[in-house]
Parts: C-alpha cells; structure tokens; sequence
C-alpha cells in the first residue's frame, strides 16, 4: 500500500526542501522537475493498478477503517491526479527551460501538486479542505509571478473571492459531519441518503458554490479573467490546466457520489446555470481581441459544458463530464502556453488546441464533444441539442478569430522570436493532444470506470 | 446551545459579508477574518457534545467529541496563514499603488482600458 502515499509523499518532502533553495539557480528547478516527474510516473503507476485492481485504500497510522484517516484511490482520483501533475510538470518544466524569475516558483508549485495529489486521493472530508488550501496558498502567491503591476489588485480579489469559497466549503463540511457523524466519504454519502432532505440541500448548495467558484462558473465568474489575462503564461496554464480540476472533480465527487439525490433535485437550475455560462463565456469570447482574454472567458463557457453533463446525469452524463474536464484543462493548458510564444511552429501548436476547444477531430476535444452530445441526446431535450451546437460553433468561431488576430496579422509577427525548446514543448503537448484523439482507449476506459463508479454511487443510475 | 452557535455564526458571518463589501482592503482582510471564524465555530457547533476529555475514558462514562477540536485547531492554523497571506498581498497593493480603496484601483483599471482600446483603434 507504500503505492498510495508514495506520490504525495515525494513531492511533499521535495517542496519542502526546495522552499529552502533558491530556486532560480538552473539544478534547482531541474531538481524540482525530476521531483514532480517521479510523482507523475508514481501516480501512473498508481493508475494502473487501480485500472487493474480497483479501489485501493489505506487507513493511516493502522487504525481499524472508519476511524482513522483515509486514503483512497479510485479512476476518477486517480484520472484527476496524473491530469493535474502532468499539466503541472509542463508549465514547471516551460518555466524552468524559459528561465525561473523567482526564488520560490519551483517550491510552490511542487506543493500545489502535493495539494492537489492529496486532494484527489483523500478519502476524507476534512482533509479534502486541508488539501484544498494546501494546493490554493500557492495559487494565491503565483497568480502574482512574473505580473505586472497591476496584477497585485486582481491577485487581492482572486485570493479573496477563492477564500470566501473555501470557508462556505468547510461549513458545508460542518454541516455533513453533523448530519452524519462521520469524515469517510463512503460512510458520509450512505447516512446522507437517509438525513433529513432539507438540511442536506442547504449542504450541498454550499457544495455547488464553493466548487462553481473555483471551476468559475457565470455566476461566480467575475473574478477569473482579469487574474488570467495578467498570470505568466505558466502560471496561466496552471491555474486553468491544473487548479480549475479542483472544481470540476469537487463537483462530480461530492454532487454525484455524495449527494445524488440532490444532484437530481437540483438538475434543471444546474443545466440552466451551465447553458447561460456556456452561452455568456462564448459571447465574452467573441467580443474580445486579447488571445489571453478570449481564453479566460472560453474558460467560463467551457466549464458550463461541465456542469450540463453533471447535471444530466446518469452514466452518459457522468461520463461526458469526465472526458470533459480532462480534454478541456489540456487544451487550456496548451493554448495559455502557446500564447506566450512567437515564432515558427508556434501558430500550428496554437491551432491543435484552438481545433481541440472547438471538437475538430483528430484532436481530443471530439471526444470531448462527442461524449456531451450522447448526454444531450440521452436528456432527450432539443433545445438543449441546439444550444451545444450553438455553443460549439461559437467556440469555432471565436477560437479562429483569436487564430487569425495573433498570427496571421503581420503586426502580431512584431517581437523576439522565443527559445526553440519552449517551443518545441508546447509542439511536444500539441502532439499529446492529437495522439489522445487518435488513441482515446485508455482516457475512454478510465472515464467510463470514473462513470460506472459515479452512477453506481448515485443508485444506479439507469438512463 | 446549538441555537446559540449558529446565532453568533450568523452574525459573524454577515458582518464579515458586510465588510467584505467595502472598499478598503483592510476591511476587506477584517471581513475574511470573521468568516473564517465563523467556518471555525460551524465546526464547533456540528460536534457539541458534553463530557470529560476522551484521554482515557471509562466504559460508563460520556466523553466529549475530540474531533470537533482537532478539526477547529486546524482550520485555525489554515485560517492564520491566510489572513497573513491577504495582509501581505494588501500590503504589496498599498506599495505599488499607493492606495487601499478598490474603488480608486478599479478606476485605475478602467482608464488602462481606455488606453488599450485606443492602440487597437489606431492599429
């Protein structure tokens, strides 16, 4: 069981260490990469057997089950964890080919892989929050990297608003502790079955808004774009490839696995909310010029497609929002990426990623779209097979728009042509996309067991 | 007693709601504070139980809930390492633009709008 804790336990001790170096020296930062690159490979491995074998778990400290703290990893977790460090391990390894302008980037971001590792292996609800700030307090302090200026205000606002979501998540923790009188995911979600509805609605509305806060979702939106169009573009990458899964995977674990029945419930407003988003982010999108802010509010439009399939339900829309989340945050990932950068071969790179936002196959973004459409067609609802049209064609256009405005303009070509390796990086992610798109098996195949598990969670889920 | 707990976690919320909503950033960071302590005393209140202390508890005896506290500590320490986190942040805001109202900040924004606006007209 040395499987489960070795990668939170690699990267945990590595921050640690390399808070104390500086991290701007060239061993460092490849000493931090090499760090995280053994925390992916453990938690691919981890991958495998859980594909293999199913569930693992591990009570610390050897008490009997139910008393101590868990760890817990299953395909959903696990899926959520390689994405998460593996976007981590590019922007860090961009960075550090580019050149780290801060003592202590290569430290803060081995310990919000270490957050968000714990975070999605955690089979406890406190610790889920613990881990949640864990990976947050970095985000707080790298959303200001590199930035100008005026990025400390937005930077203010951002930790702000994410703060205020965390506590509303830790009452709502209170709040499922008092109703069932456990921590244990499993335990929680089978007395939460039984509780009174009423104050277990409450719960999971405070859910809903911490998660739609951090996925930024349009209600909760306003304070993403001005803290992404003024990140670096690693830090960008970060925040939408890596810290945005919190929200995404909050949202299926505790909507779908823990509070199905309110899932159910609440499945219209859900949808509601989700098509307004999908419908504000793209129109934001096409109204804008700047590559960085055309991506922020593609960021909110893409997050509704999240939550729609969430709120469909059942395997197929369970399914969809898996390959969803995970296909969205790699392209997010590459385009923040790719938008930093000038010179030959960059454009095609940028393309992969604008054709995968838009579902053009062969990239991975198909499958993305794919999947959402058999969830629409499984609500058996027009309007709502409309409306995904609709929204993907405006994700088309404006995706195209920003292509032809950043590369084909020749006054965009103006600028210092960018160190081939950083370059031939975001090619290598644009190539891992495509290769996703030709060879979906096993993202299909972990989704589908993330899917299974959701909706047998959810009481079958027969749909 | 459980009414009591969540009377002052209401207030305690809603006057850090309210200052959350003003424009200078200390008050701001006040806000937060008091939210923060309001999530601290929700999870006081989700474990109220009376009793001795669970060190060593006899078989007849009722024991108070010890998680309640173990989670409250660490919200606690959560919650001091942010609140420095926000002072520091509002801090470097005050050094760089030599003001703590969003309002002044946001006014700042719009006119930096405007500015880029007009280069991408006369590109």
């Amino acid at each position: 069981m040395t499987l489960l804790v070795l990668p939170l336990a690699v990267v945990w001790l590595g921050a640690t260490v390399l808070a104390l170096l500086d991290g701007r020296r060239r061993l460092v930062g490849w000493l931090a990469v090499g760090i995280l690159g053994a925390n992916v490979a453990a938690l691919v491995v981890l991958g495998v057997r859980v594909a293999e074998d199913g569930r693992q778990e591990l009570v610390t400290g050897n008490w009997p089950s139910g008393v101590g703290i868990t760890l817990a990893a299953d395909e959903l977790g696990v899926l959520f964890a390689v994405l998460s460090s593996a976007v981590l391990l590019v922007a860090l390894l961009y960075e550090v080919l580019g050149g780290v302008r801060s003592r202590t980037f290569p430290a803060l971001v081995l310990f919000m892989g270490a957050g968000l590792t714990g975070l999605f292996l955690t089979g406890d609800l406190f610790n889920f929050f613990v881990f949640f700030e864990l990976s947050m307090i970095p985000a707080y302090v790298l959303s200001v990297y590199g930035g100008e200026r005026r990025q400390i205000g937005a930077a203010f606002i951002f930790a702000v608003v994410n703060l205020l979501g965390s506590f509303i998540f830790l009452i709502s923790v209170a709040g499922m502790y008092h109703v069932t009188g456990t921590l244990e995911m499993g335990a929680a979600a089978e007395r939460l079955a039984g509780a009174e509805p009423a104050s277990v609605m409450l719960i999971a509305v405070g859910v809903f808004v911490a998660f739609g806060v951090k996925l930024g979702l349009f209600p909760f939106h306003f304070w993403l774009p001005p803290i992404y169009v003024g990140a670096s573009p690693a830090v960008a990458a970060i925040l939408s490839g890596a810290l945005a899964n919190i929200g995404a995977y909050g949202l299926l674990r505790f909507g779908a696995a823990l509070l199905p029945a309110e899932l159910e419930l609440g499945s219209r407003a859900l949808i509601v909310l989700g098509t307004v988003s999908i419908l504000y982010g793209a129109m934001q999108a096409l109204s804008r010029r700047d590559v960085r802010e055309v991506l922020a509010y593609s960021s909110i439009g893409q997050a509704g497609y999240i939550l729609v399939a969430l709120a469909i339900g059942g395997r197929v829309g369970f399914f969809a929002a898996v390959v969803y989340a995970v296909v969205n945050s790699a392209n997010k990932a590459l385009l923040f990426l790719a938008a930093g950068l000038r010179g030959w071969l960059v454009g095609a790179a940028f393309v992969v990623g604008a054709f995968s936002v838009a579902g053009v196959p062969p990239s991975a973004g198909f499958f993305g779209k794919v999947a959402v459409f058999q969830a629409g067609v499984a609500e058996d609802s027009i309007a709502l097979l409309v409306l995904l049209f609709v929204g993907g064609a405006l994700s088309f256009v404006y995706m195209f728009q920003i292509y032809q405005h950043a590369f084909w303009r020749p006054e965009a070509a103006v600028g210092d042509v960018s160190p081939p390796v950083l370059r031939g990086l975001t090619l290598g992610l644009a190539a891992v996309i495509v290769a996703i798109g030709i060879w979906p098996e096993p993202l299909l195949a972990l989704s589908g067991g993330a899917a299974d598990l959701l909706a047998g969670a959810a009481g079958g889920g027969a749909r | 007693m459980i009414l009591l707990f969540s009377g002052v976690v209401a207030v305690l919320f809603g006057t850090g709601a309210f200052l959350m909503l003003k424009a200078d950033l200390f008050r701001v960071v006040v806000g937060m504070v008091m939210i923060s302590n309001a999530a601290i005393l929700a999870l006081i209140g989700s474990g109220l139980s009376r009793g001795a202390a669970p060190i060593h508890p006899l078989p007849d005896e009722r024991i108070s809930d010890p998680l309640v506290q173990a989670m409250a500590l660490t919200a606690i320490v959560i919650g001091f390492g942010v609140t420095a986190l926000l002072l520091a942040i509002a801090y470097r805001v005050y050094t760089s633009h030599e003001s703590v109202d969003l309002d002044e900040l946001s006014r700042e924004e719009v006119r930096r709008e405007r500015e880029l606006e007009r280069e991408e007209i006369s590109l």
